[in-house]
């Protein structure tokens, strides 16, 4: 029993998300790291996805959970901190791409970016499919993830957020800054447009 | 042979043109499940925490028994203490032979000779150190003199804290909530 306690209370990865913050703001570098570990794929992923190139991506991801860390006091308890840290991610890739004048990924480009280095190539390979059935996923994939990169960027944030981690319309709100209304109708506008795009790409009912 | 994303895919395109907002979400919340949660290049968190300026703080306190020669100096330690333990039942009766009560009573009176020594000079350098704090204490009895002193203490205390302040700042980049 006393082993169980003594050993959870070491344990960076048995703490709960604000234990975590606690000990961190205490000066534990563990806890600091498994903070980094158990958001790094969210954070990265729904950066990446904004700015579309790994290198930078990395950059800005690493940005933020070192602006998480000299803020640590500021985050409260009560919420939940993967919020706290999009909210973060938020601000840190939108000041980056005003600075790069708000980029997108054009129609054109897309359509001879078949073998490029972008998203698509690390994208995995299913291997329990059959092959044809892997095959028209990983298009699928790939055909979703440049209509996404195609979204404005506020599109493509609350779309991401939403629909790929999860967040709940407050939460989109909490991290954006948005009022509501805006978060349900850029959703509302984002999934036109995906559906646009799409059917463009040939993936319509005919596709 | 079709895919299940691509079934999703079908219907979330077919609510989206009659406008059935509900199943075109859910339809498009299941087609998101194709798309992979994607992981930093390896060694991430160790980059973070460097740039954190946390990576050498934990390096060197994971890495302080990987060290070879902290190795060495412990398997040395242990060797020593096993060899030790050879020898120690010899050495105890050597010692046990050579000892008597009259040594014993020898050895108690000079330790204890020798506390004595070092407890007057304690007492005697604890003596000198009241009488400079009497000394230095003597001014700040004046009102004025504390004062002066109470206001450049707080004088200090804030530049200090302006500085900390600033040095945290430089490195910071605000953004506007949008």
């Amino acid at each position: 029993m006393l082993g169980a306690i003594f050993s959870r209370r070491n344990d960076p990865r048995a703490l709960t998300d604000p234990e975590l913050v606690a000990s961190a703001r205490a000066g534990s570098a563990d806890a600091f790291r498994e903070l980094v570990r158990r958001f790094e794929r969210p954070v990265y992923s729904l950066i990446l996805r904004m700015v579309q190139d790994q290198a930078t991506a990395e950059d800005l991801a690493q940005e933020v959970f070192v602006k998480a860390y000299r803020r640590l006091d500021t985050y409260d308890p009560s919420r939940k901190l993967s919020s706290w840290l999009f909210k973060i991610a938020h601000n840190t890739t939108i000041d980056h791409l005003r600075r790069g004048g708000l980029e997108t990924v054009p129609l054109e480009a897309a359509r001879d970016d078949e073998n490029s280095a972008g998203l698509s190539a690390i994208l995995p390979d299913e291997g329990v499919e059959s092959p044809a059935a892997a095959a028209e996923r990983r298009d699928l994939a790939k055909s979703l993830e440049r209509a996404i990169g195609r979204l404005r960027p506020e599109y493509r944030e609350a779309v991401l957020m939403f629909y790929l981690h999860g967040a709940s319309y407050q939460e989109i709100c909490e991290a954006t800054g948005l009022p509501l209304g805006t978060v349900k109708t850029n959703l509302h506008r984002a999934r036109k447009q995906l559906a646009q795009d799409m059917t463009a790409m040939g993936w319509g009912p005919e596709g | 042979m079709r895919s299940p994303d691509h079934d999703a895919l079908t219907r979330w395109l077919a609510a989206e043109r009659d406008d059935r907002s509900d199943e075109a979400e859910a339809a498009l919340l299941e087609l998101f499940e194709a798309l992979p949660a994607l992981a930093p290049p390896a060694g991430f968190a160790d980059r973070v925490m460097e740039r954190a300026g946390l990576r050498n703080a934990v390096a060197v306190r994971q890495g302080l028994f990987a060290q070879p020669w902290t190795r060495l100096v412990l398997a040395g330690c242990l060797l020593a203490m096993a060899l030790s333990v050879l020898w120690l039942p010899q050495t105890l009766l050597v010692l046990l032979g050579t000892w008597s009560f009259g040594g014993l009573v020898d050895a108690a009176v000079g330790l204890l000779a020798g506390a004595g020594v070092w407890l007057a000079a304690a007492v005697r350098f604890g003596d000198w150190l009241y009488s400079l704090g009497s000394a230095l204490a003597r001014p700040l009895a004046t009102p004025q003199v504390a004062a002066v002193v109470g206001g450049c203490l707080l004088v200090s205390t804030l530049a200090f804290r302006f500085l900390r302040d600033l040095i945290q700042e430089r490195s910071w980049t605000h953004v506007d909530p949008i």
